[in-house]
């Protein structure tokens, strides 16, 4: 059984995105539309990039909601815009964007993040600002990993649905876009399919 | 007025794009883009394919596109789109990105290639400068709008390969817009939007949002 299945964002032409199964191995990939029609029962995660018609998953809630009723994980990345889950509410975006702003701090220690410097997610090549601009606010429950900016703005948080499953929440472009960079955010890409299939460590 | 319809892939910066106060009011239909089949574009005059819209759904609506710029209305087709797929006579040549020119040093590149077009009432070279994907050439009888070096066009005006207007650009505001980043992208929509509808540049920059 593959640890993942991650779904092919939209996209058009263009080569901006990495391909995240060159970095890490046994993962699945499924075309964006196909996830209709994709046995998610035979994963025990599903990853879903920024690049997401929000639509066409709001349409999939319940089938969503049975995989995380199973015990399964799922990860999401981006600005919730749509109705989706229960779970999502709107994204609030920073309301400025000063260096100050945009410092990703850490609240809670995670084996996604093990290994990984904030300021390197804060900075990419000395620009601030590609991590979180925002945040998605959180349910009542869930853990804050990073917090943005002076107040702490929980740009990324897990939630252990009383119902079952668990939801990795990321406001920001895809976590697996760091894989293959030359520096501790490298790690993320291996350590998030690790723990999210549960076969790396959870705590 | 232009009747302007666009498309909306249901991601979350077509949303804050296409829905959100500053834009919203540009568009007289906004069309998801799974329901085009259903959509009669006849009551439109410009539709508005925006940035990173999905080819695989565009593809198959490739005759009711045509069908559209044969009726003589025009097609704006924003970047990342895959205008070859579903465009006639889009020639198109796919470059690394170099997103960080403005900072490591280096030139972008861009120049206004039709200083007099209508287009450039509403805006600057800086408003259409962040980066690019790759270049198009332009076909015999169309207008480059922008250039970049000698290599060909990132923005250009088409109304020789069909009945109506084709304008083509791999530049892609709408992701760098509803992404929170990028000015230049939001200062580009500030001008091309109201140049799409038929207003003037002076109400464009009252109705602009600091």
């Amino acid at each position: 059984m593959a640890s993942c299945l991650f779904l092919q964002p939209i996209k058009g032409a263009g080569n901006d995105l990495p391909d995240v199964g060159d970095y890490v191995p046994d993962i699945d990939v499924v075309g964006h539309y196909d996830l209709e029609t994709a046995d998610l029962s035979r994963y025990p995660a599903l990853c879903l990039p920024a690049h997401l018609d929000q639509r066409f998953f709001g349409s999939l809630t319940s089938k969503i909601e049975q995989f995380l009723n199973g015990g399964g994980t799922l990860v999401f990345n981006g600005h919730v815009a749509w109705p989706m889950l229960p779970e999502f509410q709107p994204f609030v975006p920073l309301n400025r964007f000063s260096l100050e702003d945009l410092q990703i701090h850490r609240l809670t220690d995670h084996p996604v993040f093990e290994g990984v410097a904030t300021e390197e997610l804060t900075y990419r090549r000395g620009v601030a600002g590609f991590y979180a601009r925002g945040f998605n606010p959180p349910p009542e429950g869930a853990v804050n990993l990073h917090g943005v900016g002076p107040d702490r703005l929980p740009c990324d948080w897990v939630y252990e649905r009383p119902s079952g499953g668990r939801i990795f929440m990321h406001a920001g472009n895809d976590l697996w876009m760091y894989v293959g960079s030359s520096d501790t955010t490298a790690r993320i890409a291996p350590q998030l399919c690790a723990w999210a299939s549960g076969k790396g460590p959870q705590q | 007025m232009t009747r302007l319809a666009v498309l909306d892939a249901g991601t979350y910066y077509h949303h804050r794009t296409i829905y959100e106060p500053r834009y919203h009011d540009f568009f007289d239909e906004i069309i998801y883009t799974r329901d085009l089949p259903e959509v009669d574009l006849s009551a439109f005059d410009t539709l508005l394919v925006s940035c990173r819209t999905d080819p695989s759904v565009l593809r198959p609506r490739r005759e009711q596109i045509a069908d559209f710029l044969a009726s003589g209305k025009t097609v704006v087709a924003m970047g990342s789109t895959g205008h070859p797929d579903w465009l006639p006579d889009v020639k198109w040549t796919d470059t690394p990105t170099n997103f960080w020119w403005w900072k490591e040093g280096g030139e972008i590149g861009l120049k206004i290639a039709a200083p007099d077009h209508p287009l450039f009432t509403h805006l600057t070279l800086a408003d259409v400068t962040w980066h690019y994907h790759g270049y198009f050439q332009v076909p015999d009888g169309a207008q480059s709008l922008v250039d970049v070096g000698e290599f060909g066009s990132i923005f250009y005006e088409d109304t020789v390969s069909t009945p109506g207007r084709l304008l083509i650009t791999s530049l892609d505001p709408m992701y760098h817009h509803g992404s929170f980043f990028m000015p230049a992208t939001t200062r580009f929509l500030d001008g091309f939007l109201p140049y799409l509808k038929g207003i003037g540049a002076g109400l464009a920059k009252r109705t602009s949002v600091p």
